[in-house]
């Protein structure tokens, strides 16, 4: 028999005491788990919010003097004129930004890596009433529109089929399987989508080819929505890039939004971790007050180990034992706890937010754990020896 | 092999002050078994106490086997209680969460056990008659076998002193006995023994008997013919 293995057959039979000794590491490392991962799925959830403005680089015909800086949000003072982007630029802008994209985060495969999804605006008037008819390109567009959500039928599939705003669906009272005409081409309601909040409510989508050839538009776009999101995508360059090279297009970056966003998420996680490391700090005087507490009831245990040959060493040693032990029990307990409240109050603290647990996470809370244990036992054990044996029998 | 030189031991200062041992000096030989006699608070338990390097002395000197050891550092008293000098004590003071063959190992374990030292520990608790109560645990047995334990476990590293601060003070008389014939055991083999008591009974057992009065020794009995 071993030191260490004494210790083990002592921690065993003195569980309710380890319990609570454990339960200070536990609570402590449970707030810190807890509070980094409800932040790492808050800040999950922000970035997911920020996919949501969509495209991030907005190409317009040149002459256009339509105000897009919120991209297609104030499309609804769009007039458009007789002023429209050439199909065949299409693939010269996505091999700029792609290639811009490959440079600056140094990929090599020749993989499609933004999305480039092109649009064509034609007012008209569906069942008499005038609207606003976009021709997508329906792959693209599903890529930037991450927050569409069919409500009812299906997603664009085929050429003669229409997909419609939730508000257009009830403004003409408009079901699945509709036929409605557009300048005399008759597409077939498949897909009604969730009201957004945006202009795309009162909007209907169609295939582009179908809006191009109703309205005798063939090889022209209004405009095209560029997305490339990614902390180190030079939109800027990109955008500069295709003024510079191709002509009769504007393309504007619209990062101002996103740089204000990261912002927020990079402060909010200096907030998380202030909140952590705090927690921390007030945790570990909760841990040295019971480890204290755990030596101090056992001077008498120490001083009759004296008594009986152990050296000061030895009975630190064997204490350390002990916190390494209740370390890795609080440790475990605390990181399995804390993911269980990240589960319960995540979703409180940021509405509707998926909490995913962190395996990283364990580790590192077992290394708190020992450590806050081991520092806070070492101390108090270390005092308990200097005491004289005889005082140590007369202490309790 | 044992000495105390004018061992004084003083507790507190000014109008707090307590002399606890004044001027105390006494002589234990190899196989010697002396009693410690006298009323509470004569000194009694402190004597014992600085003998064994459990407390420090005021003044004077201890000299075990011809070196001074009242003046030793901590790590060379660890040495000390690892070889040479053992204690028993009133209250057993044994480890309640460990069985009573743990309990006895402890010493070995602390001075670096190796492999059948579990053994020579259980050959030990055979031998104060408690082979069969090994693996219970202090809360499970009487005050006797306790005191059996702290016995086995004081001899285990097979010390040339023991202390016993008294040893039979919790028992009624006849367990006590039988505690004292196991001391008396010990003695025969070969080892001193300093017994603090205060049952004139008791220090029957002793070849001498050293009466203490407000840390003075008032009076010395020899008994060449004890029991």
């Amino acid at each position: 028999m071993k030191l260490y293995q004494l210790v083990l057959k002592d921690i065993l039979r003195r569980k309710k005491r380890v319990f609570f000794a454990a339960l200070g590491i536990l609570i402590a490392t449970m707030t810190v788990v807890g509070i980094l991962t409800i932040a790492t799925a808050g800040q999950a959830r922000i970035y997911s919010q920020l996919e949501k403005y969509g495209a991030n680089l907005n190409v317009v015909p040149a002459i256009s003097n339509v105000d897009m800086k919120l991209g297609d949000l104030s499309l609804g003072a769009l007039t458009v004129g007789e002023n429209y982007i050439p199909e065949v630029k299409l693939p010269e802008i996505r091999q700029i930004a792609d290639g811009k994209i490959k440079e600056a985060l140094g990929i090599k495969d020749d993989a499609n890596i933004a999305t480039i999804a092109p649009k064509l605006y034609v007012n008209t008037k569906v069942k008499g009433t005038s609207l606003l008819v976009v021709g997508i390109d329906p792959g693209e567009e599903r890529t930037i529109k991450t927050w569409w959500k069919i409500q009812e039928g299906k997603y664009l599939e085929a050429k003669d089929q229409a997909l419609l705003g939730a508000l257009t669906a009830q403004l003409l009272n408009l079901k699945i399987g509709d036929r409605i005409s557009l300048n005399g081409s008759d597409v077939t309601v498949t897909g009604i989508l969730e009201e957004t909040g945006s202009s795309d409510d009162y909007h209907i989508f169609v295939p582009m080819p179908t809006l191009q050839s109703a309205f005798g538009k063939e090889g022209i776009v209004s405009s095209v929505d560029i997305r490339a999101l990614c902390n180190a995508c030079p939109v800027e360059i990109i955008a500069d890039s295709i003024n510079q090279n191709i002509t009769g297009v504007r393309a504007l970056a619209v990062k101002q939004v996103a740089e204000t966003e990261m912002g927020m998420v990079e402060k909010m996680n200096k907030f998380m971790l202030a909140l952590a490391g705090i927690t921390l700090v007030i945790g570990a005087f909760g841990v040295v007050n019971t480890m204290m507490t755990s030596v101090h009831e056992r001077i008498k245990d120490i001083g009759i180990m004296r008594a009986v040959g152990a050296s000061r060493r030895q009975i630190i040693k064997a204490f350390i034992y002990e916190a390494v032990i209740i370390g890795i029990l609080g440790g475990i307990a605390g990181y399995l706890a804390g993911t269980l409240v990240a589960y319960g109050a995540g979703p409180l603290v940021f509405e509707g937010t998926a909490i995913t647990y962190i395996p990283q996470y364990l580790p590192l809370s077992l290394l708190l754990a020992i450590f806050v244990a081991v520092v806070s036992t070492a101390y108090p054990a270390f005092r308990a020896t200097t005491i004289r044996v005889s005082d140590s029998f007369r202490s309790l | 092999m044992l000495e105390v030189k004018n061992a004084s031991k003083v507790y507190g200062k000014g109008d707090t002050r307590v002399v606890a041992l004044n001027n105390i000096s006494l002589k234990v030989n190899k196989s010697d078994f002396m009693a410690i006699m006298g009323p509470s608070g004569s000194g009694k338990s402190t004597l014992l106490n600085v003998i064994g390097g459990l407390d420090r002395l005021s003044g004077g000197e201890v000299i075990l086997d011809d070196k001074r050891i009242d003046n030793l550092d901590e790590n060379a008293l660890v040495e000390i209680r690892r070889s040479k000098i053992a204690y028993v004590f009133q209250q057993y003071h044994l480890l309640p969460s460990l069985t009573a063959l743990e309990n006895v190992f402890l010493p070995l374990l602390f001075r670096g056990a190796n492999g059948n030292s579990l053994d020579k520990a259980m050959d030990i608790l055979k031998a104060v008659g408690l082979g069969k109560r090994a693996k219970h645990k202090p809360g499970q047995l009487s005050g006797g076998e306790q005191q059996r334990v702290a016995i086995a476990r004081a001899i285990v590293n097979d010390p040339s002193l023991i202390l016993a601060d008294e040893p039979t003070g919790n028992m009624d008389q006849k367990t006590g006995a039988e505690i004292l014939s196991l001391f008396d055991q010990l003695n025969r083999e070969g080892r001193s023994i300093i017994m603090v008591t205060h049952s004139p009974e008791v220090a029957k057992h002793a070849r001498e008997i050293v009466f203490l009065k407000d840390g003075q020794i008032t009076d010395r009995v020899e008994q060449p013919e004890r029991i």
